[in-house]
């Protein structure tokens, strides 16, 4: 069986002349949850759609459960559970004859789990699609996607319009879920204490480029920012390998480091600041200096 | 696949209904007519014509534009695609349901014009044994060939290029038949016309963005 659930090579995805990717490459294994974060239009969402084959690429190649993106067979199809952005859901249907068409036709329909999610969620059966609250929407979105009990999960900004208790009961039954072995999740979101409580792996997309994937934890050791006071003004050609993004301001530098090791240290070193103060690095941190519009091109961590 | 024709079904169940309407109004008036006007069947047999034209030439392309159009503007098939249903299933679906629509429609006046055939017309020497059928079957494909250009036009983001196709075919065939009758010629060059924009929907629909 293939290791990777998600494998994207060498994807590249012009609109009307405009790179949106450029020659991305992921791969996602087997019961990863998988935290995918960009600015706006960084190209999250259309990753996601040439990842399940409604969108095809310019070039490259995506796969699935091991299977062509966009050669998808209705079996692979359902062991995919898929909310998308702005939860696409048929307007004019009501809610208990969407439920009832999901239903007929998914092979793995677990009553028991949705009938659960429903009463959670007080999901109005006879109401129209199109009369419910971009908050309702997103729950049913949700639960016709865990109903189908997936194998991979792949949530397109999934807590877009839900209020603090109904996101807090979907992060509950994102654990639950990721407490079943062998579930993989993909999910992009733009609240990133959700993406930090629940992904281990994490991508940035900027600049149509993947500039990070890895481990969550990895990704906050190996990215480093300092404060550095030097005695007199900063110098101006501060060499150091892989820096993110730096700021000067008379004696201080706040510079942010990819990769920090202790080499990086020693040289850091020779420019004999007169102090040098590690600032702490959340996620949000590290996402705001990795899609900086000016940051110098980054390596893959 | 048979969720998938009963959804299309349901949401175009008006296309169903007014055909079953139409034809049960044809199919009276037939009947009426074949009674009260023994003496002069050719002006009944095209005053009752025009509908049936109407129906195939308006109609089905109508249901097929509409079939598309409303797929393409409510992201119906991007969220059946999520779904355990491939993109050629949801096609499918769509276009067996349009032959059910067709069947709908010209089943009953095709027996009903067989029936009348029978009980009416008098015994002649069989130079032309069935010509009913070789109606029902050049008006069968004329209106699954104006249904194709219906799903071209609802699925294409410019409607020119299809509705032009649609009035040259139109303007094609009812010379053809006046001309040559049905028959081969005209079941053939049906046939091909259908292959065609058969081929040309499957290529538009699997490959745009849903």
């Amino acid at each position: 069986m293939n290791e990777n659930v998600i494998e994207a090579e060498n994807v590249v995805k012009y609109f009307d002349g405009r790179c949106v990717l450029d020659g991305i490459n992921l791969k996602v294994p087997r019961g990863c949850i998988y935290g995918l974060l960009g600015r706006n239009a960084s190209g999250k969402t259309t990753i996601i759609r040439i990842l399940l084959g409604l969108e095809p690429p310019t070039r490259g190649q995506t796969f699935l459960l091991g299977a062509e993106s966009d050669n998808l067979s209705a079996k692979v199809h359902s062991r995919i559970g898929y909310v998308a952005e702005g939860h696409n859901l048929i307007q004019n249907y009501t809610v208990g004859r969407l439920i009832k068409l999901c239903k007929d036709l998914s092979p793995h329909w677990n009553d028991k789990f949705f009938e659960h999610l429903t009463e959670t969620f007080r999901l109005p059966m006879d109401r129209r699609i199109g009369q419910l609250s971009i908050g309702m929407r997103a729950q049913l979105n949700l639960s016709l996607a865990l109903a189908i009990d997936p194998e991979l999960l792949i949530l397109d900004d999934p807590t877009l319009g839900l209020d603090t208790v109904a996101r807090r009961q979907f992060l509950e039954l994102a654990i639950d879920l990721i407490g079943q072995q062998g579930r993989t999740i993909l999910f992009s979101s733009h609240i990133l204490s959700d993406v930090e409580r629940i992904a281990d792996r994490i991508g940035i997309l900027a600049g149509g480029k993947l500039v990070v994937d890895c481990a969550l934890e990895e990704l906050k050791n190996r990215v480093k920012k300092f404060r550095l006071i030097f005695p007199e003004s900063a110098p101006e050609n501060l060499y150091l390998t892989e820096i993110i993004n730096q700021e000067i301001e008379g004696r201080e530098i706040a510079i942010t480091v990819a990769n920090w090791n202790q080499q990086k240290q020693a040289m850091l070193g020779t420019f004999q600041p007169s102090s040098c103060t590690e600032l702490p690095m959340g996620l949000e941190d590290i996402f705001i200096e990795c899609t900086k519009p000016d940051v110098a091109p980054l390596a893959h961590l | 696949m048979f969720t998938l024709i009963k959804r299309e079904i349901e949401d175009h169940i008006a296309y169903f209904l007014g055909g079953v309407v139409l034809s049960s109004i044809v199919i009276v008036l037939s009947i009426w007519a074949a009674y009260n006007y023994k003496d002069e069947p050719p002006v009944y047999s095209i005053g009752l014509s025009i509908p049936v034209i109407v129906i195939l030439l308006i109609g089905f392309p109508a249901m097929g534009a509409s079939q598309m159009y409303t797929d393409r503007n409510r992201k119906i098939s991007a969220f059946l695609s999520a779904l355990p249903v491939t993109r050629g299933r949801i096609l499918i679906a769509r276009i067996i349901t349009g032959i059910l629509a067709i069947l709908t429609v010209l089943a009953p006046l095709t027996i009903t014009a067989m029936v009348l055939w029978h009980l009416l017309v008098p015994p002649v020497p069989i130079i032309y044994p069935c010509p009913i059928f070789d109606m029902f079957v050049t008006a069968l494909l004329m209106a699954f060939a104006c249904y194709c250009l219906g799903l071209l036009t609802g699925w294409a983001s410019s409607k020119v290029t299809p509705t032009l196709a649609g009035l040259a075919l139109t303007f094609v065939l009812i010379p053809l038949i006046a001309v040559k009758g049905f028959g081969l010629h005209t079941t053939v060059i049906l046939v091909l016309f259908i292959i065609a924009s058969l081929i040309r929907i499957r290529q538009k629909f699997m490959s745009t963005a849903l």
